[in-house]
């Protein structure tokens, strides 16, 4: 039946991704989008070049357009204004790709859903990876970019935030 | 000659895995709060939930919901809560999975609210 087979075809779709970025090796190149941010997370993302983060070595570069591009890093609560832009160099990314939504922004803090804005990033293109912050650190838009590539796992889930429990166990 | 070209040509390695360490000051970044959840009353998580100014708090019946994707790490939570609300010094939240960021804390029930509930 369709309607139980669409869950299904979702997370086979989402492994052939990852399994498909994993193929990425150790070259990657990624392009910026702004879809609105105040540009403190892009000021981060810039870090990343310097040579303190140095994400060459990692195989990560730059790339000033999304059709040279395998990620898209975007920015930014997704002003209505910028749907055009953001679909567009969506659509112009070649295929495998990966979005990640960088900033609290682009994860619906700070905006709500309203005439000018869509409060996230996910309410245009799909997102793959997130990354909060305000702005998040070049560490963490490094493990970002690690964990999108599945070259390093994830480590929220094991985060609780209830300090009495923590102590408790 | 830079060190670092020349560590790479010394170790025969053009790369390196990161992050390996953590910078020692990595503990000074903005970061979701954590509660001591013995402390959090009703009237406090509801002062939590008005002063949070990114909408990352909310309340569900008895428990306080931090959506720490949301969360700018203003530390407006840690001034209102009076030592139950300290930084988590958490900010490698990177994740697939946007409901990972999305936590929950039980709230302290006071002795009338036990008797109003038995």
């Amino acid at each position: 039946m369709p309607t139980d087979e669409q869950p299904h075809d979702r997370e086979l779709t989402d492994q052939l991704r990852r399994r498909a970025l994993s193929l990425f090796g150790r070259s990657l190149h990624i392009r910026t989008v702004d879809s609105g941010s105040c540009a403190v997370c892009e000021s981060e993302i810039r870090l990343l070049a310097a040579p303190h983060y140095d994400l060459h070595r990692l195989g990560f570069f730059f790339t000033p357009t999304p059709r040279h591009a395998d990620l898209l890093m975007v920015t930014g609560p997704a002003v209505r204004a910028a749907d055009n832009l953001l679909r567009k160099a969506y659509e112009a990314t070649p295929d495998p790709k990966a979005v990640i939504a960088v900033g609290a922004c682009a994860l619906g803090g700070v905006y709500d859903e309203d005439e000018l804005v869509h409060g996230s990033v996910d309410r245009v293109v799909p997102v793959d990876v997130v990354v909060p912050g305000c702005p998040p650190s070049p560490l963490a838009l490094l493990q970002g970019l690690l964990v999108a590539v599945g070259r390093l796992e994830e480590r929220v889930t094991a985060v609780s935030l209830d300090l009495d429990r923590d102590a408790a166990k | 000659m830079a060190l670092w070209f020349y560590r790479g040509l010394r170790r025969g390695i053009a790369t390196t895995r990161y992050p390996e360490t953590i910078d020692p000051w990595a503990d000074q970044l903005p970061s979701p709060p954590a509660f001591h959840s013995a402390q959090l009353t009703s009237e406090l998580a509801d002062r939590l939930v008005q002063g949070c100014v990114a909408n990352a708090l909310w309340r569900e019946d008895h428990e306080l919901v931090i959506d720490a994707g949301r969360c700018t790490g203003c530390g407006r939570c840690v001034q209102l809560g009076d030592g139950a609300v300290v930084p988590s010094d958490q900010f490698l939240l990177a994740t697939g999975d946007r409901a990972a960021l999305i936590k929950r804390v039980p709230i302290r029930r006071d002795e009338g609210q036990r008797d109003a509930h038995r």
